[in-house]
């Protein structure tokens, strides 16, 4: 599904260098004109667990910065996943997740993306950073939280 | 690190969930981390977050006793609650929870494990969220992100009513309802049934207490909540009594009835050419534990469904091998039934336990 491969590991958590992140909220982002594709990162997923349950907001839906695009629920954990801007969802990948719950967690870069939006605010797109920057945000993050990556392979 | 612990006694039942929401909600850089203790007054069923109330819970029978059924925003599956509980709800900041869920379950279980554990039973952590007393679940626990708050929820169990939680689901047949009975009856256990007396609640409360302050290495305060926290309170009360927000569209979730972490019950219904096959399949560790069958369909002699129940009973949720075991119980006591290959009774498990898979 993606076209540049090109990755950074580190201990076991894969940062493909090709895409946009918000370190802070834990997604990645693929801009693709005025559209964006949004997911879980690796260590994201790697910290909530395996998913057991997940809820979108319908498309059309407009969402502000840091509110929930959908919730999603894991090992009894209930959390957002929040909007790095500003947006207007356009597409939701709950097909998918109808079919396998743990897409996120068995590929969280291609298969297991959450949803398409449209920005709403260029300027805030500037705030997100690139792959090579957030390998080093979270090389720092991972040796904190002590953590490992691992993806479900069942 | 100082905590505020508020004992807020008997309260409403729809209040024993929206505070410590409300707390949550209103939770800002100088609020401090806070531990509400409450029980409610008469009561209710909590439902999970991405559940779908009119799927999961018995909604007529529910309100034909006048019990309210109110959705949470913490993950897991219903619950019957009562006062018999005394729920231990963290509200923290972000910075003093570890980050990985499964860490913070293990860090939130310690006080209630060292808990039970001075009143002489003995409880462990049973990963991901659960304590059990050997093989037997005490409790459950869950978390969720709020505003800017973690928040972590379970409760002191001095007793539970395995009863009426077995009535309040919603399940296909009374056959399932007495199969979750039996499970909760089997896969649970409570303070009073550990102790065979009820523990006083002022005691084992102040033991909690003891043990938070022990483990975190915390100054306890106790405190009340600020107006901010009541007037959110209150708005929450009615929000989380609505209609909307009872009947809001469910997730997608796993299948089967969690009894605890290694046991779930799953049913299933085959149409095949000789009738209907109905089952219900408890899994323990991802075997099978108990099959229990029954339909429309004619088996002759009748006792042969009792030794195809029984012929499957451990082994794993592998077509081929099950379906070997009923062939052989096939021949080995010559059963018949027409319109009905030995190979369905597997197809019957395999498709009320495979969305779990």
């Amino acid at each position: 599904m993606r076209q540049d491969e090109r990755v950074q590991v580190y201990r076991g958590c894969v940062i493909p260098l090709d895409l946009l992140y918000d370190v802070e909220r834990d997604v990645w982002i693929r801009l693709e004109g005025e559209e964006a594709t949004l997911g879980m990162t690796d260590p994201a997923q790697t910290r909530a667990g395996k998913l057991v349950a997940i809820r979108f907001k319908r498309p059309g839906t407009v969402v502000e910065r840091g509110r929930a695009l959908a919730t999603i629920e894991s090992g009894k954990w209930v959390g957002p996943f929040p909007a790095p801007f500003g947006c207007e969802i356009l597409e939701t990948n709950e097909a998918g997740f109808a079919r396998d719950i743990l897409l996120a967690n068995r590929d969280p870069y291609g298969e297991g993306w959450l949803v398409r939006v449209r920005p709403l605010f260029r300027e805030q797109l500037t705030e997100l950073v690139s792959g090579e920057e957030a390998f080093q945000r979270y090389r720092e993050r991972i040796d904190e939280l002590g953590l490992n990556c691992f993806r479900c392979a069942e | 690190m100082r905590i505020r612990v508020v004992d807020l006694g008997l309260v409403s039942p729809v209040r024993s969930q929206t505070v410590y929401h409300a707390v949550g909600y209103a939770f800002h850089p100088q609020s401090p981390p806070t531990i509400l203790l409450v029980s409610p007054t008469d009561p209710y069923v909590s439902i999970g977050f991405h559940q779908d109330a009119q799927r999961e819970v018995d909604l007529d029978y529910c309100r034909s006793v006048g019990l309210p059924v109110i959705r949470r925003e913490v993950g897991g599956g219903a619950v019957y609650l009562d006062h018999n509980q005394v729920f231990t709800q963290w509200i923290f900041p972000r910075e003093l929870v570890p980050l990985r869920v499964e860490d913070r379950f293990a860090w939130y279980v310690r006080p209630l494990i060292e808990t039970y554990r001075r009143w002489g039973i003995d409880a462990s952590w049973r990963p991901i969220n659960d304590i059990h007393v050997r093989g037997r679940k005490i409790g459950g626990t869950g978390a969720a992100s709020i505003g800017d708050a973690e928040i972590l929820v379970g409760s002191l169990m001095l007793d539970f009513d395995t009863k009426q939680m077995a009535r309040v689901l919603k399940v296909a047949s009374e056959k399932m309802r007495d199969k979750v009975y039996q499970s909760l009856e089997e896969y649970m256990t409570t303070m009073r049934r550990e102790l065979g007396t009820m523990p006083d609640r002022d005691q084992v409360v102040h033991t909690y207490l003891e043990q938070v302050s022990a483990v975190l290495g915390a100054e306890l305060e106790l405190g009340a909540l600020t107006s901010e926290e009541e007037a959110l309170a209150a708005e929450l009360d009615e929000r989380f009594a609505s209609e909307e927000w009872l009947y809001q569209k469910g997730g997608l979730r796993e299948s089967g009835i969690k009894i605890h972490a290694d046991v779930r019950l799953h049913e299933a219904a085959l149409k095949v050419p000789g009738g209907l096959i109905r089952v219900i399949v408890r899994t323990h560790g991802g075997r099978i534990d108990d099959v229990s069958f029954s339909g429309d369909f004619t088996l002759l002699p009748a006792l042969g469904l009792a030794a195809i129940e029984q012929a499957v009973r451990g082994l794993s949720l592998k077509r081929e091998e099950i379906a070997e075991r009923i062939r052989q119980a096939y021949r080995a006591l010559g059963l018949q039934s027409p319109g009905v290959a030995p190979d369905d009774f597997a197809t019957a498990i395999l498709h009320a336990v495979e969305p779990a898979r």
